[in-house]
């Protein structure tokens, strides 16, 4: 592709940064409204529309509030860190298709779902280090927990991936979402569920809150973080969400691809994006309202001792399948 | 199975001339005062003659020219009181910690605010007043002097350990010191625990108490009987009604005041609201403590109406200021009782539900089953009480053993589990709030008319009393002496929390990180109620001058 006016403007506006920002604060209020209606609560209320602009408050409350680094801390990486979480996970965003296309047009390959798997990890292990560089025992403790947890699910997660891969025959994301004529969770539901389940650990929420599990741990790897660093790691947790939910959407459920109507097909692509993705987030809340948090060794040793040989299983399922669901696959 | 009686007979036989009074001013209340120095064979024959046997708490009494020692020792609903004098030149006895390690907190107590020591006590330190105060300085004596704490520069007694954390021993040592407190997120009340960490496991403990000091009993010397009313029952905002009975209860049985049966039955009925909702604040604080918002959000918007209930009896929401001497404040309109009734079916359904998720949901019992294993015999010794005792198996609940109010007249089961844990702890309270529920239908039903009140004077005559009242926590105990006047000459509280936060050791000793909250929360550690002792003058206060020089020592030490 060119770089000209259409090329900034994808990659700036939309649907780029700007989009990719606005959609998350969205879903950041999207969130915590669900929660709040599951739990007989309000939620945001008094900022803007039913409260649509309250993260956008907290975000300019959390820019204008004192930095502070401790004196201990390792500077570098303290300071680093929550911008290459953020920076990582929305680079990762250019390769998933949200209106039909890419962010940057034909830049997807063969064997980008695997890219953006190790970018995701990487994009985890910055959190490790923004936890272990502060020198607080609750983050220091955190920090080893995010790493632990990340033992367990990790795995699972990434050959739960796989599966779609095998059943479209292709390891390139918009690949695999152009493929599902029928989405593959209607043909292999139960990828579907496990994936989700892992995948809520992944993202850190309920019943796998762990790694900043308050009532034991404070903030756990954030403990120290202030003002506009904090920023940066809370917007990098919101747009992890959302990326989360982007990989349920692309791997399980047809990406933005779904029916035109009418008009631009671009504008429909994204109008079905968001739709699902805001179905994946509901459903992931929905999991996250109805646990209480498991600890550390349970999650780990039902991670090893189930999920693994699960997830295998589910693997060899999916391939043992595959000649039957063939012709269900476009 | 010998009983009480007999015990104390034979106390006194075997004693002999060591026994220089013995009294039982009301059925099952003995105060036995023993010759200097022989409590220890006075207790250890208790033990050894009466099963379900602990000690409730040691009073400390300054009477001028001795200290009088009070070991309130519980036996199967009665209380004998072993008094024991020591000069106060020479404040010095033995423990009791080895024949009863439950004491070793309340022996520590009197040590601090009376400076009675304590030989071969295993460690005998401060607990309850803050690091800084003037040695040589005890605030329950007659005699103390608050002018001794407006001295300038603060006497800080080794490191200040506000510092969070850091290796233990040295930097080679995988264990690392978290402190927990006095400010954090699973902590409602301001209290310390510093845990040594190895990895994710606690290898062990050291709480410090007394964040929540208001000199409460000094305080209570310099009122009179029924202005302390008020003052006792703001020693805790959530079992404010059973301190406020208890004291009252403890007065009626110095005056000899005979309260109506009317004003029985609306204490009880209060008494029993106050359980219901101080049970359900921690069922939900427990769901926020395991992350589980949820519960946490909807147990407490069913306590809600419990408090309306309040409102409507009393006219406060938590602090009802409803029990006094002599009877309760206001009286109970018929209309009124549809008006309880109706939220109180309606909880009792919401109850069940509860009980079911308590029961079924496989994440809550995940970190609630087998954590925080309280072993009946190690309950036994630390004399833990109320639902902690009952949720590994002890059947101990004052109102039924020690029945007061209306308790001997209303029919009610005690709940035990025998699974030791934090869940059996949990499920304790979940059906105690069932058990209160028919309590409060009961009462309410056979609520006799007549008075709510008689006048009480307001000198009452020289003498003492043990009153204890089953609190939402535990056995509550009040000890209250007057010498003839309007004014008590000692109140003495003994909160439930401080004969169970002494099991907490033993409970997270090699369990993980993620099973303090869910351990601690199932003690429901209340420290304000702990907390009440020794004394802060409030007009004058405690200055702090940090000079400079000061504050550039604690850097350097640090």
């Amino acid at each position: 592709m060119p770089i000209d006016l259409v090329f900034f403007l994808r990659v700036l506006i939309f649907p780029g940064f700007v989009f990719l920002l606005a959609f998350s604060l969205f879903c950041d209020w999207f969130e915590r409204k669900i929660r709040a209606r599951m739990q007989n609560r309000m939620g945001p209320s008094y900022t803007g529309p039913a409260g649509l602009l309250q993260p956008i408050a907290d975000y300019i409350k959390l820019l204008t509030k004192e930095d502070i680094i401790p004196a201990q801390a390792t500077r570098l990486l303290f300071t680093v860190a929550p911008v290459l979480a953020v920076s990582l996970f929305v680079f990762t965003f250019y390769y998933i298709p949200i209106d039909g296309l890419n962010i940057i047009p034909n830049s997807s390959f063969e064997g980008d779902l695997i890219l953006v798997l190790v970018l995701i990890t990487i994009a985890e292990f910055t959190m490790f280090l923004s936890g272990w560089s502060s020198t607080n025992p609750y983050s220091g403790i955190g920090a080893t927990r995010v790493l632990t947890q990340f033992l367990g699910y990790d795995i699972p997660l990434i050959v739960f991936a796989i599966g779609p891969a095998f059943l479209s025959g292709s390891l390139s994301i918009s690949t695999i979402a152009r493929k599902q004529t029928v989405p593959f969770v209607a043909l292999t539901p139960w990828t579907f569920i496990l994936f989700i389940i892992t995948l809520q650990a992944e993202l850190g929420k309920d019943p796998f809150d762990i790694p900043h599990a308050e009532t034991e741990i404070v903030a756990g790897y954030v403990t120290e973080f202030s003002g506009r660093r904090l920023a940066f790691i809370e917007i990098a947790k919101d747009i992890q969400v959302v990326l989360g939910a982007t990989l349920v959407t692309v791997l399980f459920l047809g990406g933005p691809y779904g029916p035109v109507l009418f008009g631009s097909s671009a504008v429909w692509y994204t109008f079905w994006f968001i739709v699902k993705v805001l179905a994946v987030i509901f459903l992931l809340e929905y999991v996250g309202s109805v646990a209480a948090r498991l600890r550390i060794d349970q999650v780990v040793r039902a991670n090893w001792r189930w999920m693994m040989p699960i997830s295998l299983l589910v693997l060899a399922l999916t391939i043992v399948c595959q000649p039957l669901l063939s012709p269900l696959v476009g | 199975m010998t009983t009480v009686k007999e015990a104390v007979r034979l106390l006194e036989d075997k004693l002999g001339n060591k026994v220089m009074e013995c009294k039982t001013p009301e059925p099952r209340r003995t105060y036995v005062l023993i010759k200097s120095g022989y409590h220890r064979d006075a207790i250890s024959l208790l033990l050894e003659t009466l099963s379900e046997t602990g000690i409730s708490t040691i009073t400390g009494t300054d009477l001028g020219n001795e200290i009088e020692l009070n070991y309130h020792i519980r036996c199967r609903g009665s209380v004998i009181t072993i008094k024991n004098r020591v000069p106060k030149e020479k404040p010095q006895i033995m423990t009791i910690t080895d024949l009863i390690p439950g004491a070793t907190l309340y022996e520590r107590e009197v040590f601090d605010l009376l400076g009675v020591i304590f030989e071969g006590h295993p460690h005998l330190e401060r607990l309850v007043l803050s690091d800084d105060w003037p040695e040589g300085s005890y605030p329950l004596r007659k005699d103390w002097d608050p002018t001794v704490l407006e001295e300038d520069a603060p006497n800080l007694r080794g490191q200040p350990s506000v510092m969070n954390g850091g290796d233990v021993e040295g930097a080679t040592s995988p264990v690392v010191n978290v402190v927990m407190g006095p400010q954090h997120p699973a902590l409602h009340e301001p209290e310390r625990f510093s845990f040594k960490i190895d990895g994710e496991v606690v290898v062990d403990v050291e709480p410090r108490l007394g964040y929540v000091h208001r000199g409460i009993e000094k305080a209570a010397e310099r009122l009179m009987f029924f202005q302390d009313v008020y003052l006792i029952e703001r020693i805790c905002g959530i079992c404010n009604a059973a301190h406020a009975l208890c004291f009252s209860q403890a007065v009626e049985s110095i005056g000899n005041i005979e309260i109506p049966s009317r004003a029985r039955y609306l204490r009880t009925i209060i008494h029993e609201l106050n359980r219901i909702h101080s049970h359900l604040l921690l069922l939900g604080v427990t769901g926020f403590e395991l992350g589980y918002e949820t519960l946490f959000q909807y147990v407490w918007r069913d306590r809600e109406p419990v408090l309306d209930v309040m409102e409507m009896i009393t006219g406060n929401r938590i602090l009802t200021d409803f029990i006094t001497i002599g009877g309760v404040r206001r009286d109970l309109k018929p209309e009124t009782h549809e008006k309880i009734k109706k939220p109180m079916k309606k909880l009792k359904k919401r109850m069940k539900f509860y009980k079911n998720i308590f029961e079924e949901d496989p994440t809550l019992r995940l970190r609630t089953k087998g954590v925080g294993i309280l072993k009946p015999s190690s309950a036994k010794k630390m004399c833990v009480v109320g639902p902690v005792a009952r949720g590994s198996g002890i059947s101990l609940d004052i109102r039924r053993d020690d029945a007061y109010a209306a308790y001997d007249e209303i029919p009610f089961n005690v709940i035990t589990y025998k699974d030791c844990d934090s869940w059996a702890r949990l499920m304790v309270r979940v059906e105690e709030v069932v058990e209160s529920i028919d309590i409060i239908n009961y009462a309410l039903d056979h609520l006799p008319s007549g008075p709510y009140r008689v006048k009480v004077p307001r000198r009452q005559p020289e003498g003492e009393s043990v009153s204890r009242v089953e609190a939402p926590r535990g056995e509550l105990l009040h000890y209250v002496k007057s010498d003839g006047s309007a004014y008590p000459y000692r109140v003495k509280v003994r909160s439930p929390t401080l004969a169970n936060i002494i099991s907490f050791r033993e409970i997270i000793r090699g369990s993980y990180i993620a099973d303090i909250p869910a351990a601690l929360i199932s003690l429901d550690p209340c420290f304000s109620c702990t907390d009440r002792m020794s004394f802060v003058e409030v007009n004058n206060g405690r200055k702090w001058h940090w000079s400079l020089e000061d504050i550039k020592r604690l850097k350097k030490r640090s």
